[in-house]
């Protein structure tokens, strides 16, 4: 589309002699806004649904959404809006804001991994000429966190640090080297503690426990979390046609964002709290900063700067933000905290290093008869997200496909390390890589594809998992249809030479999690917008929609452009501030589309009717009949027969003055009632499918992913550009955690990497080619029926890359990441296992397909009919996951089946047999015990 | 983001004015360090290693600027390590694999030869250091053990793990010092000295001011092999460089990098090989191999780095017989 951007250009050739300006021939003509030219631009029916009259495909039939497209702006690719600023230095993050008169502030950090504090003496650094304030944990004993029924964190340190790097006192001077000077005068006496880094250790009883929560702590443990989920008919995986077994170990990983923390904290005169920070979930921060300075929320004002990278971590409430507010307030000057990356990775939240067990088993007919998840996960000090997370590392597994039953025993455990917490595809990473690993092993056994596998046991669109999440729209069958076709598959997998390979890996992720944190969903909406029109046309977005980079303020501003038929410059999104956006929840989980994008398509409609009520008086047309087309409305039948925007928003105006609409989106009622049947229910899954293919040096164990083909099912790509980018990135991501990014604990408990240069985030020269690959599967409740593309398409690269490295050398590596001597220690297991002395001599796996390979082709023949009937919605009966087992979807599948189970428990018989993680059940809670203290 | 310390820096034109300084500041009995392109220096400054109040830029010094194909300044930059320069295609090779672009148009020759070695219980901040209760290599005062080999603090490993050295040393190279006792030329197999905090023979005030090549340099073939992890910035995990004068096996040299405290120039094991019979890349690289004793301070585990010289110096070495 054309630009109605204002740019420098020669005068207008219209000048009137007496000074007076020509109408509508300004120098620098505003952005169009109408006026009373009639001229418009045809419709842009390629944008138009078809359902509607326009050409655009609906595969899968009509949306709700449908008429309220204009063919303006959604599904074309567009730049991110906020880009211009970003390109030309001029977006302000965290560390510019520059406040007069502020101060410096510095954090003095544990040098100890576990360490009671006996004392601090901070005389000496109030003594240092240029220190303004001082503040320790002392001064904010509240406690806070993200979760509300895991608040374990202060400010600073209140009685224990509990890692390196825990922040044990804080410093405002003048300068930074002040500041820094003074962080060497703090005298404290420390009581060193007995300290846990091993996570299998963490589920031993301890002198000592990292944290202790009363009646409710897990003996004398350091778990902070157990699950238990069991669904469905375990007596099927006794006897299994085939199955894998797997156990992995892989890494904690960081996000790697390029922007550090900062945050700026001032109390204004009138002693409100201003915080700048760049944070994912300002709303977090808000209440948490309430908490912890005994200050109501309505005396803050939380900005969200730009932020720089987030990816989850900067999604938590964080100590350095309570500790600016603090030192600001006794400094009563403003006070700046910018980190260095070493201070980044010592608040961590980055995915937690994991032991993970899966085995799977599958019957006669290739149907997957049961998957048992262990998944112990590594938490370092803090709970962050982890009593979340403790349940995605299973609960995310059962689906994309349709299981006989389910197992998972999940356990996290609190250690002497940075706090793990929330990453791009948030506890569902390594589970998935595990899941999908273990199906290409099982494939291999049963002499069948990987693909045909998937493809004959997939839950259709408009179905149920085994664990109860409800999947409206669904993509993957299409997904894997179009990477197998991209990546010439047939022709290539089990074929290639040694030392080439190529390997399929598939993602399932929540589009939005269904249950807001801090409320009800019943009581408040998950997101809410504002509109404002004024006079001058333009239209002022209010939200509180974190943008983090991954485009949420183009795309609020992109459906509300849609829905009016105006040009994107003449929307403005305001979302910086918490005193004027709408409570929202920020960016996690993949949210903000699905559901902020939604509010904002009601908010535009409100005013989109009271747009067409004034059209509707002045040209006698009822609103049925009006048509709205780049800044004019019109009749329907006659496109000469019609107002201008402007004038219909004059004529709207005149009684009330600015039009104002407001719009909230509320995830409908869903899901089970067993304990944990909220944690992944969403609104709409993504589902994505990837292929990669890698060269192994069989030498030197280095391992390179050269090309991707990468199918996402996002719903409907409101900005494919966008969405290609969010791909591209995710396999960027994934990649680095598959083959080179890993937070190396050294002998001594130590993060030993904790820069960018030994924390080894792949390069230009590390990415393959990507060929993204879009599915739009068209989602019912999704603005347009989108649904996210941040997250999920992280997910299949990791599996897909280790599948293909077996294709490549056939070896079974589960130790993440795989970096090369991880693969060169694979190899010279593999040459001392098959007496061979060179590694050239390492056969390549082949595959010569047994006869389930014909029940499994014939079966997704059967399944894509019937999923392309369900996704067009013209068979609506229902489909529960057991359906395929020869189950009744309308009946009780507890009628149906002898043995057929859902828990949140172990049986007393089963503590016995459970995983590693799963021990945490032999433990009893203090309240069960007698003890408290 | 992190605060550079304070320190004068010098600007010196000529080298007699940049002895004299050094001389002048030793007389005061203060510290300083030379730098050249910074790269190496200064991030180590900023995590507070042994920052010194004065530092000495060789920068202003026309001789250290010196580039032909014989005789290489200690300023020249990385990035003009290349074939219109009439540099050896041997070190345009090693060169290109230094760092990253942007980091090369800085980096120097005489910075990379001198790089300081590198240690992970050592290249940390210093609020990292205290964690660890310090290290025996950058907080000399402390009294504090070496972190890779405990219970020890007389020894440094810390490894060395520049690019150039190893190749410059296969090509016979000779280093030009200067200082306050004149100038001295030594081959560069020579100017390293085992201990990881000593690296060189350089005497304090002295400086490297030229990498000097001999004529029949040129006729040398040769093959550098890096391993590291990302194809940009990583230093070298294990390197191997070799190089002979096409057909002549008495003129084959092979030197290595990122393995211990020095380069080293395997001229033993060559000689032993070449005693013994036909030379034999494969027989050759496991006796390579078996003369090196890597520590595990970098980002790879020692076991395999070591593995991978037997298999770096094969494909060294069969990429200047092909």
């Amino acid at each position: 589309m054309g630009s109605y951007r204002q740019q420098p250009g020669t005068p207008s050739s219209e000048v009137r002699k007496d000074g007076k300006r020509v109408a509508g021939k300004q120098v620098f003509p505003p952005p169009g806004s109408g006026g009373s030219d009639p001229k418009m631009r045809p419709r842009d029916l390629d944008f138009i649904p078809e359902t509607v009259g326009g050409k655009e495909p609906k595969p899968a039939g009509d949306h709700i959404h449908d008429r309220d497209r204009t063919g303006t702006v959604v599904g074309k690719p567009i730049p991110l809006v906020d880009s211009n600023a970003k390109v030309t230095g001029q977006a302000w993050y965290g560390d510019d804001v520059r406040l007069p008169g502020e101060l410096i502030g510095k954090i003095l950090r544990s040098p100890h991994h576990y360490a009671r504090i006996k004392s601090i003496d901070t005389s000496r650094v109030e003594a240092l000429p240029g220190v303004v304030a001082v503040s320790t944990g002392q001064d904010a004993p509240n406690r806070f966190g993200v979760l509300p029924v895991t608040k374990d964190e202060h400010a600073m340190a209140v009685e224990k640090v509990r890692h390196v790097g825990d922040l044990v006192a804080c410093v405002a001077a003048v300068d930074e080297a002040t500041a820094i000077e003074a962080l060497s005068l703090f005298d404290i006496e420390w009581e060193e503690l007995e300290p846990v880094f091993d996570p299998k250790k963490g589920l031993e009883d301890h002198d000592e426990p990292i944290h202790w929560r009363g009646k409710y702590h897990l003996a004398r443990t350091n778990v902070q979390k157990r699950v238990f989920q069991e669904f469905g008919d375990r007596s099927l995986v006794k006897t299994p046609h085939a199955s894998s077994h797997g156990s992995w170990t892989m890494s904690g990983v960081h996000h790697g964002f390029t922007e550090p923390h900062a945050v700026v904290a001032h109390w204004d005169p009138n002693g409100r709290l201003q915080l700048y920070t760049p944070q994912q979930v300002p709303h977090y921060t808000h209440r948490a900063l309430s908490t912890v300075l005994d200050v109501p929320m309505h005396q803050i004002n939380v900005i969200r700067t730009f932020v720089g990278g987030g990816f989850g971590g900067k999604s938590d409430p964080f100590p350095h933000e309570m500790c600016a507010a603090l030192l600001a307030r006794k400094a009563g000057r403003p006070v700046r905290i910018t980190f260095d990356r070493e201070e980044v990775y010592w608040i961590n939240r980055g995915r937690h290093p994991s032991h993970i067990d899966v085995k799977m088993t599958a019957d006669e007919s290739g149907r997957i008869s049961g998957f048992d998840i262990d998944a112990l996960i590594d938490g370092g000090g803090f709970a962050s997200f982890g009593h979340v997370t403790s349940y995605y590392n299973g609960v995310l597994a059962t689906a994309p496909y349709e299981l006989g039953s389910f197992h998972y025993t999940g356990a996290r455990v609190w250690t002497n390390k940075p706090a793990s917490g929330a990453m791009r595809g948030h506890g569902a990473v390594n589970t998935r890589c595990a899941v999908e690993v273990g199906l290409d092993e099982m494939a291999e056994s049963m002499k069948v594809d990987p693909i045909d596998l998937r493809l004959a046991n997939l839950l259709p669109p408009h179905s149920r998992t085994i664990s109860g999440f409800r999947i409206t729209s669904n993509g993957m069958r299409e997904a894997l249809e179009r990477v197998r076709e991209g990546s010439d598959w047939d022709s290539k997998f089990r074929q290639l030479p040694l030392g080439k390979g190529i390997g399929i890996g598939c993602g399932f992720f929540i589009s939005g999690s269904g249950l807001p944190i801090h409320w009800d969903p019943k009581n408040f909406p998950h997101a809410t917008v504002h509109i404002q029109v004024d006079m001058d046309g333009g239209v002022t977005v209010h939200t509180g929609a974190a943008d983090i980079g991954q485009g949420s303020t183009t795309a609020v501003a992109q459906v509300v452009a849609e829905v009016l038929a105006l040009p994107i410059e003449m929307i403005h999104v305001r979302s910086h501030e918490s005193d004027t956006s709408p409570v929202d929840l920020g960016s996690y989980s993949s949210r903000v589309t699905f559901m902020n994008a939604n509010a904002a398509i009601r908010a535009a409609i409100g005013i989109r009717d009271q747009l067409l009520k004034a059209a509707w008086e002045m040209l006698g047309y009822h609103p049925n009949v009006l048509v709205l087309n780049d800044r004019r409305i019109y009749y329907k039948h006659d496109p000469a027969v019609g107002v201008s925007y402007l004038q219909a928003l004059h004529k709207a105006q005149a009684d009330t003055g600015a039009l104002i609409a407001r719009g909230a989106y509320r995830s409908p009622p869903m899901g089970g009632v067993h304990k944990g049947a909220a944690a992944g229910l969403a609104p709409a899954y993504s589902f994505s499918a990837y292929v990669a293919e890698v060269d192994v040096d069989v030498e030197t164990g280095l391992v390179s992913c050269t090309n991707v083909w990468a199918a996402h099912d996002c719903g409907k790509a409101l900005n494919p550009l966008a969405v290609k980018g969010q791909i591209i990135g995710s396999c960027h991501m994934g990649l680095g955690q598959v083959l080179t990014e890993k937070m190396v604990y050294g002998r001594t408990g130590h993060l030993q990497n904790a820069n960018l240069l030994e924390y080894k985030i792949p390069s230009v020269h590390e990415m393959p080619h990507v060929e993204a690959i879009i599915v739009e599967s068209s989602d019912p409740e999704g603005p347009f029926g989108a649904k996210e593309a941040g997250e999920g398409p992280l997910l299949p690269i990791l599996p897909a890359v280790v599948n293909a490295v077996y294709d490549a050398i056939g070896i079974r590596l589960r130790d993440l990441p795989l970096t090369p001597d991880v693969v060169y220690a694979g190899i010279e297991k593999h040459l001392k296992q098959h007496g061979l002395d060179d590694a050239e001599a390492i056969e390549s796996p082949r595959l010569k397909h047994g006869p389930l390979q014909k029940v499994l082709v014939a079966r997704s023949d059967e399944h894509r009919e019937r999923d392309r009937l369900r996704q067009r919605s013209e068979d609506t009966s229902a489909y529960v996951n057991g359906v395929l087992f020869g189950f009744d979807p309308d009946r009780p599948l507890a009628e149906q089946v002898e043995g057929w189970r859902e828990a949140d428990e172990p049986l007393p018989e089963q503590l016995a047999e459970l995983g590693f993680a799963g021990r945490a059940w032999l433990k009893k809670e203090q309240r069960h015990m007698g003890g408290d203290e | 983001m992190m605060l550079m310390p304070p320190f004068e820096l010098h600007h010196p034109s000529t080298v007699d004015e940049a002895v004299e300084l050094a001389a002048t500041i030793m007389a005061k009995g203060e510290a300083f360090d030379w730098v050249a392109g910074g790269t190496d220096v200064l991030p180590n400054y900023k995590w507070r290693i042994n920052p010194k109040p004065h530092v000495i830029s060789l920068a202003g010094i026309e001789e250290a600027h010196v580039l032909s194909s014989e005789e290489l300044g200690c300023m020249v930059p990385l990035s003009s390590l290349t074939a219109e320069n009439d540099v050896h295609p041997l070190l345009v090779q090693a060169a290109s694999k230094v760092a990253s672009s942007l980091i090369r148009k800085s980096a120097t020759v005489g910075g990379n030869l001198c790089l300081d070695t590198r240690c992970f219980w050592y290249n940390q901040s210093e609020d990292w250091r205290r964690s660890i209760d310090w290290c025996h290599k950058a907080d000399c005062g402390t009294g504090a053990d070496c972190r890779v080999i405990p219970n020890q603090n007389t020894l440094c490993v810390a490894t060395y793990q520049g690019d150039l050295a190893p190749n410059f040393m296969v090509l016979d190279a000779s280093v030009v010092l200067i200082g306050p006792d004149g100038e001295r030329t030594m081959p560069l197999a020579e100017f390293y000295e085992l201990d990881g905090m000593k690296k060189n023979v350089l005497k304090t005030g002295e400086f490297l001011l030229k990498v000097m090549l001999p004529k029949e340099a040129a006729q040398r073939k040769g093959c550098y092999q890096k391993l590291r992890v990302r194809d940009s910035w990583d230093f070298p995990e294990a390197g191997i460089a070799a190089s002979w004068v096409p057909g002549d096996a008495s003129t084959l040299m092979v030197a290595s990098t990122a393995l211990e405290s020095i380069p080293r120039l395997h001229a033993q094991q060559v000689g032993d090989h070449l005693e013994a019979g036909e030379l034999d890349p494969v027989v050759l690289a496991k006796d390579v191999q078996k003369s090196v004793k890597p520590v595990n301070n970098t980002a790879l585990p020692p076991r395999y780095r070591r593995s991978m010289v037997k298999t770096l110096t094969k494909r060294a070495l069969l990429g200047i017989l092909e």
